[in-house]
């Protein structure tokens, strides 16, 4: 299996080269008029075909390494240090990207699977297809070259092979990690396609905005997986590491948020261009910087650059990732000046009190927390280059630094909906922001007669300020859509609800947008609650208490299990909240065999107020009784509400518009016809975004 | 058995990317008859955007008035030039 | 009436004098808590050093003796009645600066904080330059077209868009 897994991968490297350079060549004879006797449509047709065989090649590699995986194969030298006979089977299965090797594979699948989607979707506009198709072969090129030869996963062991392997890294054993990591590369992965396209549509001088709104879709679900993957990866986090965090602004962690965050500039300001031909350059340029900071997040997790908790991940490919990045930017400035020309915009701003002003801000405001995030990941290496010492960025300076800037988000969040596209007067601000307004200020007071003090530390200052935002976006998102209703409801005689439902299908796009803005916003609920945890640690013997906040924990028993794969220590404890017994829980301590190394099973009782967060860590060396962690965590349940509501409101944004949907039942048209339509078709609910 | 299997990989992919039918999809330059279809949409949809939001009382009279008066012209003007495209489309047709 | 009234101003900005320090004074000694505070606060600012990259309070790992170690010292030098400066100096000199979970706000380290406020008010500066250049160099409106042609079609248009 090993040689087959390495021929197909081989054979993954010759099919995008050859989508490479034959779609260049094929795309240059179309360019310059000579091809009649070339006949280039077929050649750029074998391309084609060669990019979709390498979905199949690479596929069949990956299916080899888990294979290799499943049989127990420790020949792999990739299988031997990342997996063991007693490991469960969906581990197995996550083996092929618990290390730098089989990630990459799985990279690279991705990739080739999105591509085999691209190409075989290719009638929706078969030049520009073909450019993105071209550019995105280049991009497989790079990682199937790392895999055939810097980082190759079938490589075999030297001399014997030894009967087990050494197991997989313990704090991957955990449900989440068998999806956490392929979600936040289906989004790191993902930017290449709107990428592909932007790039290509520059290059070929595309005629107007119509490849935005072919990768609409393309990146809103890219933009939907890595922010799934972020908050699977924080509440792996949080069930897994048991300091009681979910993020501790590790360089990895950053790595992931800084696309996230440009990404998410490129999707507001994109409605800009599409709607009024303006933020061109500027558009380019984000999602250039977005693909860009997905290899920068990729290169930061497996070069060493930076250190981190994600350290299973590192070798000495950084150089192939430098190398690569500084040709993807040259690609990118030559093709720029080259074609910028072509960027004239159509429309200036007409007023600084308007749609597009507030996604200016919004879009200033994204790219300086991106900033601040790459400042403080890079301070270090800045640091022992100009002062010869490393220092530590850590939580203290993000949360102090990137705070503010989150909190004047939250508050764009809620102007942005009540500001109208080209100019927006302020009476009629005035009319439809005096509602939040004061419901933000009603909430600041009653927090503060209900004990939150705003003076009492920075904490409970910004969570004050955090909460009373919170209730400002929440009131003018909900006026938002009741505004929309009654105009339906006028229109239609319809009751309120039904023409919510309405108005929602009739602009999927921007009410599906207000439900992910009320989903941000849950989660800075969520995240606002941190100001006020509390924790405890205590030796708890035999019937032993502890008491935290509301709750009363009675040590019931400890006692030790094993099994084929680990060791495990675990307390059973009580929880009475008053005198009402809520449940018992069993936090526990793991030692794995195959890698000799411990990780934590935390017990957690959640409820919207509260997380009861219990840690065992470990047995006190004087008394031999286990040392109990206790936290209480406010509000964090919210933030795993607001990713839930995020992912609705993306579904949301996602479906098809009413009119547009009538038209493909009835069908009669074309594929581009109906594409086209949809755009026609949104009546009453307003255009898009 | 794994020369077996790569073969047949390597047969299988080598067939299906080199066996194209003669007919390959055409990649052709949009018009810009193409091109104004797109654009009186994007302005349809801007239009129907700026009435709900009028509706939805976003916008004082006058401004409302305005900001129609100019993106209604604008699809006019694309309507007039889009009504010349085709006529010479069909002029050309028939004399063919 | 006029002497009534500046005295009265007298008062009011003496009384908001006061108000103005004891809000100050609350906002500088916001911090100097107990001592279990200020462990708290010390802890949280500074790392472990066993490799695990976590803050010192929250580092768990079963048998590091390093961060409690290194937590016995903190409570040591708060029991010696030693400031925070002293505190950090301390543990900067034995561990090195990688201790600190922040830079310090001063000397270069001051760079690490001042750089992001600066680029956020200089990105502002030129997003309202640029937007306000755009605002003064938007063309104005071309003539509307006319004919009686032109107005069937902004009629048709008209009966298109509407809602």
């Amino acid at each position: 299996m090993p040689t087959f897994g390495s021929f197909a991968l081989l054979l993954a490297l010759v099919l995008c080269a050859y989508n490479l350079i034959a779609g260049a060549i094929a795309l240059r004879q179309m360019a310059v008029g000579r091809g009649a006797q070339y006949a280039p449509e077929r050649l750029a047709e074998t391309a084609r075909r060669a990019g979709i065989a390498s979905f199949i090649a690479v596929t069949a590699a990956a299916f080899a390494l888990v294979w290799c995986s499943f049989t127990n194969d420790f020949s792999v030298a990739y299988i031997l240090h990342h997996s063991n006979r007693a490991l469960p089977g969906a581990y197995k299965f996550s083996a092929l990207w618990s290390g730098q090797e089989g990630s990459l594979l799985l990279w690279a699948w991705l990739l080739a699977a999105y591509g085999f989607v691209l190409r075989a979707r290719h009638k929706v506009d078969v030049k520009l297809t073909a450019y993105a198709s071209t550019i995105l072969a280049g991009i497989q090129v790079f990682f199937v070259l790392l895999l055939n030869f810097a980082a190759p996963p079938f490589a075999l062991v030297q001399g014997a092979v030894p009967t087990d392997g050494f197991g997989l890294n313990p704090l991957l054993q955990y449900p989440e990690m068998v999806i956490h990591p392929p979600m936040l590369y289906l989004g790191y992965v993902g930017f290449s396609v709107p990428f592909a396209f932007a790039l290509g549509a520059l290059m070929m001088r595309y005629p107007g905005e119509k490849w935005i709104h072919i990768t609409r879709r393309w990146t809103m679900v890219t933009w939907l997986f890595l922010t799934c993957g972020i908050f699977l990866g924080a509440h792996w986090a949080y069930s897994v590491l048991g300091w009681g965090g979910y993020w501790g602004w590790d360089p990895v962690e950053n790595a992931s948020l800084m696309p996230w965050l440009t990404g998410t500039a490129f999707l507001h300001s994109v409605m800009m261009q599409e709607k009024r031909g303006m933020m061109k350059t500027w558009n380019v340029w984000l999602i250039f910087t977005t693909f860009l900071l997905t290899l920068l997040g990729t290169d930061l997790t497996r070069s060493g650059l930076v250190s981190s908790v994600h350290a299973f991940a590192q070798s000495s490919i950084g150089d192939w990732f430098h190398a690569f990045m500084f040709l993807v930017l040259a690609v990118c400035l030559y093709t720029y000046f080259r074609q910028r020309d072509h960027l004239q915009v159509e429309h200036h701003l007409e007023s600084l009190v308007s749609r597009e002003s507030s996604f200016l801000f919004n879009n200033l405001v994204l790219l300086a927390a991106c900033f601040t995030i790459l400042w403080g990941t890079l301070f270090p290496i800045i640091s022992e280059y100009v002062q010869g010492s490393k220092v530590t960025v850590g939580a203290p300076f993000y949360n102090r630094v990137a705070l503010p800037i989150g909190l004047f988000l939250l508050f764009l969040t809620g102007i942005g909906p009540v500001l109208a596209w080209r100019s927006t007067s302020l009476k009629s601000i005035r009319r439809n922001f005096i509602l939040p307004t004061i419901v933000g200020l009603v909430t600041a007071i009653v927090l503060m007669i209900l004990g939150i003090h705003p003076w009492q530390d920075q904490g409970t200052f910004y969570s004050l300020v955090a909460f009373s935002l919170a209730a400002m976006v929440t009131t003018a998102i909900f006026s938002e859509f009741l505004r929309g209703a009654r105009v339906i409801q006028r229109h239609t005689g319809k009751n309120i609800v039904a023409s919510m439902l309405q108005l929602t299908h009739r602009n999927t796009r921007r009410y599906g947008g207000y439900i992910v803005h009320l989903g941000v916003v849950i989660i800075l609920i969520g995240i606002a609650g941190a100001a006020f945890n509390q924790s405890k640690e205590q030796e708890m013997g035999y019937h032993d208490t502890m008491t935290l906040g509301p709750y009363r924990l009675v040590c019931q028993s400890y006692t030790q299990d094993s099994n084929a794969n680990y060791d495990s220590e675990y307390a059973l404890l009580d929880v009475y909240k008053g005198n009402q017994f809520i449940g018992r829980m069993a936090p526990e301590r793991r030692f794995y065999h195959a890698s000799e190394q411990t990780s934590t099973m935390v017990a957690n009782h959640s409820t919207l107020e509260r997380d009861l967060y219990v840690v065992y860590e470990g047995r006190s060396q004087e008394t031999d009784k286990p040392i109990i962690k206790v936290f209480i965590n406010p509000l964090v349940a919210w933030i795993w509400i607001g990713v839930m509501v995020i992912v609705f409101g993306t579904l949301v944004a996602l479906t098809p518009n009413l009119e547009a949907a009538m038209v493909a039942r009835r069908g009669g048209h074309s594929p581009g016809v109906i594409a086209a339509d949809s755009k026609a078709s949104h009546a009453a609910g307003g255009g898009q975004g | 058995m794994t020369l077996a299997a790569c073969a047949a990989l390597l047969i299988g992919i080598f067939a299906y990317v080199f066996y194209v039918p003669r007919a390959a999809e055409e990649q052709h330059q949009k018009t810009r008859l193409e091109f104004l279809r797109e654009r009186k949409d994007v302005v349809y949809e801007n239009l129907r955007d700026l009435n709900f939001e009028y509706s939805a009382g976003k916008y004082l009279e006058e401004e409302y008035l305005a900001q129609r008066a100019l993106l209604e012209n604008e699809a006019a003007e694309m309507l007039a030039e889009m009504e010349t495209l085709e006529s010479m489309k069909d002029t050309d047709s028939t004399i063919a | 009436m006029s002497l009534l009234r500046r005295t009265f101003d007298v008062e009011l900005a003496r009384i908001w004098g006061q108000i103005a320090l004891a809000c100050l004074l609350l906002i500088v000694t916001v911090g100097a808590g107990d001592t279990s505070a200020r462990f708290n606060d010390l802890g949280h600012r500074m790392m472990c050093t066993c490799g695990c990259n976590q803050i010192l309070l929250e580092c768990n790992h079963v048998g590091c003796t390093v961060s409690t170690q290194m937590r016995g010292e903190l409570q040591a030098s708060l029991d010696r009645g030693d400031n925070n400066n002293l505190v950090l100096q301390g543990f900067v000199q034995k561990y090195g600066p990688t201790v600190l979970a922040a830079p310090l706000q001063s000397g270069f380290d001051l760079v690490a904080w001042i750089t992001p406020g600066i680029i956020f008010v200089l990105a502002t500066l030129a997003t309202a330059l640029l937007a306000r250049r755009w605002k003064h160099s938007a063309v104005a409106p071309e003539a509307m077209a006319e004919g009686p042609h032109m107005d069937d079609l902004r009629e048709r248009v008209r009966k298109e868009t509407e809602i």
